[in-house]
């Protein structure tokens, strides 16, 4: 305490001598730590928005398909319905919701155009639990029941085949004996998300579907949430446990891009935190070196009235710890103003359409996680007062006769 | 009268590219407590030199140094700042007082170091302060005070930790007439108050003629050292 009481005020006065010098180096701390925290939340939110748009369209957390199917992805590889073990453990708590598909190539026709889609049976119920799709119709409306024969297509399908809501469209399939069967479908409704996933899904009820394709009670794959992701990697193997014959995915495998690119990005922050580091590390290193070589004469007075080399050493660190604290203070708190700013989320504008062919949403929702902030922060101030312990061990050696000499 | 400083054969060599250049050869000093005394000599004599060997501010290349009885020239760094602390109280020609700091805080820097308590280094320092007529300056920095004024702060400074010695470095060379006057008239009025020994190197004839003891150093060496009891007061 008898320490701090001396160096305390000695240090921040010290530290105001050159306001200018002071303001720079604090400047190069806050807006380095400020753009490692605000790309921290922008790639975590890119990163959640990847990972939420690649769940919660279509893939869910996991998936489970007969052997065969993620190869070969035809109705001849289906499964018998839902039973047994498996349906033991999927109604269980261990998982959030679960939705059985029936999901087939086919081909779709309007009185202008054929295009290829996919058509996907659903159990409307159970599929708002495991997708927001059902919540992203946009004209019209979603299906009602798992018996509902209207047809729900995207609205970049809707545009290219010239069609829309009230109009009839004919799906093409091949059905589980080989042979084509096709049906005239209602559009009921027009949903909105990816243009890719507009292009290529298709939606009716489950039993419509099973129908046309002749398939009975048999489905394609069931989608299911876990109740805690982290506890994902044990579910998936309950669930292959519990059904070795079928072929059960979490979304890392199913959607690997999806997975590299959320993974991706904390190795970029932790990249980008050590460019940063090294260029306010020099910053700092620079002004204190040139603070020390200015008042060298001074550190030798220190000595020369009895101060302990090491006491010099922490006055001079002393300095940098709150030098960089300030910085650190700084711009931790315009990291949070920025990330306030957006409270309903950052609108990417034209870059929305490349935002999601990517796989990430048009809005990234940002949100500030404490500990990260905390963290980053602590990183940069302890690596910055160690950057500056070398010019302060050169104060802590000055000779005092030299130091005295000097004019 | 105890010796305060008794330096034995001290020698002191500088290197410069290939070759030693001697600032001391061999030099014998004591000074006593209460002694009130110059040291003269012609440029590069040695005078600042001695005067860094005394302080523990430079060690000699031969000799011994004792200051209060302790050896100096076998201390380590650490045990030289305490020393320097303890038994020696410097002024500078240039002032040397610490810019960032008021009157008050430069007097009781030294304090601080010392680990006085807070009640009891803030006392002194005003004491010390009112003892070189700084009375009302407290909280000025040394850019608010005259040339005359700051080398009174380094004074009281100097004497804040009741040092065994005061070694001052041309103390009056960088003040007009009046105020160097009035500063040596502090000194001595504060030597004989405190008894605390003053050596003192100058070439101002106005020191000299007031100290009662003059020491001259001529290639290194005391070449004369004058008692002088009826110097002027």
């Amino acid at each position: 305490m008898e320490k701090l009481e001396l160096l305390l005020p000695l240090a921040w006065r010290s530290l105001w001598r050159n306001p200018r010098r002071t303001i720079i180096t604090v400047l190069v701390v806050s807006v380095g730590l400020w753009s490692i925290l605000v790309f921290a939340v922008l790639l975590e939110a890119w990163s959640a928005s990847s990972r939420d748009t690649t769940q919660k369209m279509m893939t869910g957390e996991g998936q489970i398909h007969a052997a065969g199917y993620l190869d070969d992805p035809t109705i001849a590889n289906r499964m018998a319905p839902l039973e047994g073990a498996l349906a033991d453990i999927l109604k269980s708590d261990a998982v959030k919701a679960y939705a059985e598909r029936v999901r087939v190539a086919a081909i779709m026709q309007s009185e202008y155009r054929t295009l290829p889609i996919t058509l996907t049976g659903v159990a409307p119920a159970k599929e708002r639990a495991v997708s927001v799709l059902p919540d992203k119709v946009s004209k019209g409306r979603y299906l009602e029941n798992a018996e509902d024969d209207g047809i729900v297509i995207g609205r970049n399908l809707a545009s290219r085949l010239k069609t829309r809501v009230g109009k009839r469209v004919v799906v093409l399939v091949q059905d589980t004996k080989g042979e084509l069967a096709e049906r005239a479908f209602k559009v009921v409704g027009v949903y909105a998300a990816s243009q890719q996933i507009e292009d290529e899904f298709v939606f009716t009820g489950l039993d419509p579907a099973q129908k046309l394709i002749g398939a009975g009670s048999g489905i394609s794959e069931i989608v299911f949430d876990s109740s805690d992701a982290e506890a994902l990697p044990s579910l998936v193997d309950k669930l292959r446990a519990a059904a070795p014959a079928l072929d059960v995915q979490s979304w890392e495998t199913l959607k690997p891009l999806a997975y590299a690119v959320s993974t991706f990005f904390n190795e970029f922050i932790m990249m980008w935190l050590g460019v940063m580091f090294a260029m306010m590390a020099i910053g700092i290193v620079n002004t204190q070196l040139m603070a020390v070589f200015e008042r060298t004469r001074e550190f030798g007075l220190f000595q020369a009235l009895g101060m302990r080399p090491r006491l010099v050493l922490m006055e001079v660190a002393l300095e940098s710890t709150m030098l960089i604290g300030i910085g650190v203070v700084i711009g931790a708190a315009f990291a949070v103003l920025s990330v306030m700013a957006f409270p309903g989320g950052l609108d990417l504008g034209f870059l929305g359409r490349g935002a999601e062919l990517v796989g990430a949403g048009r809005v990234l929702y940002l949100s500030i996680d404490i500990s990260d902030f905390v963290r980053y922060s602590f990183i940069i101030w302890a690596l910055g007062v160690c950057a500056s312990l070398w010019p302060a061990w050169r104060a802590a050696h000055v000779s005092p006769v030299m130091a005295m000499a000097r004019a | 009268m105890s010796v305060i400083v008794e330096c034995q054969g001290v020698a002191k060599k500088y290197r410069q590219g290939q070759i030693d250049v001697p600032a001391l050869r061999g030099l014998d000093l004591a000074l006593e407590e209460g002694d009130f005394a110059s040291l003269a000599g012609p440029s590069g004599s040695g005078k600042t030199t001695l005067l860094n060997i005394l302080g523990g501010l430079d060690r000699p290349s031969e000799g011994e140094v004792r200051v209060d009885g302790v050896a100096i020239t076998s201390l380590g760094n650490n045990a030289l700042a305490d020393l320097r602390l303890r038994k020696i109280g410097f002024i500078f020609q240039a002032y040397n007082l610490i810019p960032v700091l008021s009157a008050a805080e430069n007097v009781e820097f030294i304090l601080q170091l010392m680990k006085t308590p807070h009640k009891e280094r803030r006392a002194r320092a005003v004491e010390m302060l009112k003892a070189v007529a700084l009375e009302g300056l407290e909280k000025r920095r040394p850019s608010q005070l005259s040339g005359g004024q700051q080398q009174r702060v380094a004074v009281a400074r100097a004497l804040a930790s009741r040092p065994a010695i005061v070694l001052a470095d041309e103390p009056t060379a960088n003040l007009d007439t009046k105020t160097a006057e009035d500063l040596i008239t502090l000194m001595s009025d504060l030597n004989k108050s405190s008894g605390v020994t003053f050596l003192m190197a100058t070439h101002d004839q106005r020191v000299i003629a007031r100290t009662r003891r003059h020491i001259v150093i001529t290639d290194g060496r005391v070449s004369s050292d004058e008692r002088r009891d009826g110097a002027a007061a």
